[in-house]
């Protein structure tokens, strides 16, 4: 029998919110029951006028109505907004993905689910995952790979270019809450306590396709094993990101130093394709909101048989 | 009245390849503390939090080289330059406002002011003296240079200082965009030259005589790339027109004190970075593509061209192996 279809709300009418309905839309594993912002006027609703059964302009509040046909919610407002989302939706008994920088839920990267042990998915089916950041989504992977087969991790850093016209008012204003949470996220994974991220603007026409180097300095390393493993990750995370890609292999940068850099192109769904930035962290919500999904589901069978 | 603001124990930081010593500031600051200059910059090339594998790594951290700065000035301003995305408010500025620094240059590409608007809010609502950099000042034309130093005086800086980043002005072009900015704002104007043509002091005379009030040099020029307008040789330009000019003394010790201290570092005009300046590319990019080209036994001219053809901004030195990569496999 064929498992039924995650049924969610998409929380949050702007770009990302527009190009995380239209890539729901196109998943047959999923059934987008709600759209929901706060203007009836907003873009993003009307640009989604007649292909959903819930376009709603009251805010959350709306919802009300329509708890109990929704598994679970993703939220692309802003971080203060968030707040009020996770307690309502705690109350209502959903699990929640968050695409906003409030860093309220645990980080996730879905590739390193099952491999790093900070990327567990909750056996809970209430739970909050936290998108991170770009820069946080497209390093992760490479990070994973070099510190899994390096010793003594001493350094860790992270620096993303993107193209400018990617980069909203809400990213620009909280550029220092981008760099503490892609931090964290390196922290958490790696353990190393000497991180440092960096995010770069290019306002370059026609607009630069995201690039993330990572850079790790460490005691030592295997070079082979290094090569090997993040080959075999960015293959994997093509799975969910087409357009992830290693451009510059892991390398040695110095004594002591492995770097490496990947580039991401965006899919397109609504965004368009140079915002590989955006596309990461959207196309990372879905592979998560399937994968905490699947394991509940399984979970709950565990118990049922 | 001029304000000088030397720029060599952070810009030449660049050319010493982040290798500078609280020892030296200390020695230099010294000097510096009675040479007339208004202000001196300390810290990591590329500003405060900024050392790092993809830019450099600063020999000594920039708390230290402030600190050493800190003991040796009192009448003339501490200052520091911090770049949004590389300095936070948190890790980096709050911090240098305990290390007692006067005067906060927040700097981003001249496109994307915006991503400095937290920062010069703070700092002015710290009663702070801010400055707004445009960095890569080249980079846009006039009626837009116009519109992003407009938001950086409404965000609450009292000046907006003008750089060269990529050397790649010659006078005519500063007089156009001194005048301009002197005409629609109201705040302070500065300039910052980097001498990739050659012509970086004869800029900074040009931004003078459209009286911009703020003017960058550093001693010997030590800064990126081919270096920034020598401050001796502005000096003595600008005492030919005005009686009330410092005298030339203490700058032609600090000038010899570089000379005679870091002959290895001293920045020239040279025929790479007369194609980078011209190409506008970020002149802080030289050490970079020096090792890269030699790695991949590509010439340094044939990088530039291909760098300058994607434009590159400052801190994506890492695109720099990338683009030498796609050269080979042409």
């Amino acid at each position: 029998m064929s498992n039924p279809r995650i049924r969610v709300a998409v929380i949050g009418t702007g770009n990302i919110g527009t190009d995380l309905c239209e890539r729901l839309l196109k998943d047959p594993k999923f059934e987008v029951v709600a759209f929901v912002g706060r203007r009836a006027s907003s873009s993003g609703l009307l640009h989604m006028r007649g292909r959903l059964p819930n376009l709603l302009e009251g805010g959350v509040k709306d919802l009300d109505p329509l708890w109990s046909e929704i598994d679970g919610i993703f939220d692309a407002t802003s971080a203060s907004a968030h707040l009020e989302h996770w307690t309502i939706a705690q109350k209502q008994r959903k699990w929640v993905i968050d695409l906003t920088p409030s860093r309220v839920g645990k980080p996730l990267v879905p590739v390193l689910i099952d491999k790093a042990p900070s990327m567990r998915v909750s056996p809970e089916y209430v739970a909050n995952y936290s998108m991170v950041t770009c820069g946080g989504q497209s390093s992760a992977p490479i990070i994973y790979a070099i510190t899994k087969h390096a010793k003594l991790v001493e350094e860790v850093e992270i620096s993303s270019s993107i193209a400018s016209l990617s980069a909203g008012p809400a990213t620009r204003k909280n550029i220092d809450e981008y760099i503490d949470s892609t931090e964290k996220m390196a922290m958490l994974l790696t353990g190393c306590s000497t991180v440092k991220s960096i995010l770069v603007l290019n306002p370059v026409d026609p607009p630069v396709l995201m690039r993330t180097t990572v850079h790790v300095r460490a005691a030592n390393f295997d070079l082979v094993q290094i090569l090997e493993e993040s080959r075999d990750l960015v293959s994997k995370v093509k799975n969910y990101v087409p357009g992830y890609d290693l451009v510059v292999e892991p390398h040695v940068a110095g004594s002591g130093q492995i770097s490496a850099t990947v580039k991401v192109l965006g899919s397109g769904y609504f965004l368009p394709q140079y915002s590989g930035n955006l596309d990461i962290i959207n196309a990372a919500a879905v592979e998560t909101a399937k994968q905490h999904v699947h394991l509940s589901r399984r979970a709950r069978e565990k118990i049922t048989t | 009245m001029i304000s000088f603001y030397d720029v060599t124990l952070r810009d030449g930081n660049h050319a010493m390849r982040h290798s500078l010593t609280p020892e030296f500031v200390g020695e230099y600051c010294q000097i510096a503390e009675t040479s007339g200059v208004w202000a001196v910059e300390v810290g990591h090339g590329n500003g405060i939090g900024a050392s790092s594998f993809l830019v450099g790594k600063a020999k000594s951290d920039d708390w230290a080289l402030l600190s050493a700065a800190r003991e040796k000035l009192s009448k003339v301003k501490l200052g520091i330059h911090a770049i949004p995305g590389f300095a936070t408010i948190k890790r980096d500025l709050v911090p240098a406002i305990r290390a007692g620094v006067d005067v906060f240059r927040i700097g981003t590409h001249v496109t994307e002011v915006s991503t400095a608007q937290k920062h010069i809010e703070f700092l002015s609502g710290e009663n702070k003296t801010v400055h707004g950099v445009l960095m890569m000042s080249h980079a846009i034309d006039v009626k837009g240079l116009v519109s992003q130093a407009k938001l950086l005086a409404n965000y609450g800086a009292s000046a907006v200082v003008l750089m060269d980043s990529a050397g790649n002005y010659v006078p005519k072009d500063v007089a156009l965009r001194v005048n301009a900015l002197k005409k629609e704002i109201d705040v302070q104007v500065g300039f910052h030259a980097h001498n990739n043509l050659g012509v970086g002091v004869s800029n900074a005379m040009s931004a003078i005589e459209n009286h911009a009030t703020i003017i960058d040099g550093s001693s010997m020029g030590l800064g990126a790339g081919a270096g920034n307008a020598a401050l001796e040789s502005i000096i003595v330009n600008y005492r030919r027109n005005d009686v009330d000019a410092p005298s030339l003394d203490k700058f032609l010790e600090l000038s010899y004190l570089v000379e005679t201290k870091y002959p290895e570092y001293l920045p020239r005009t040279t025929s790479s970075s007369i194609q980078s300046g011209d190409a506008g590319v970020f002149s802080g990019f030289a050490p970079q593509v020096r090792q890269i080209a030699a790695e991949f036994g590509l010439s340094q001219e044939d990088l530039w061209q291909e760098m300058g053809k994607r434009r590159l901004v400052a801190g994506q030195e890492s695109m720099i192996r990338e683009i030498a990569q796609d050269l080979m496999n042409l």
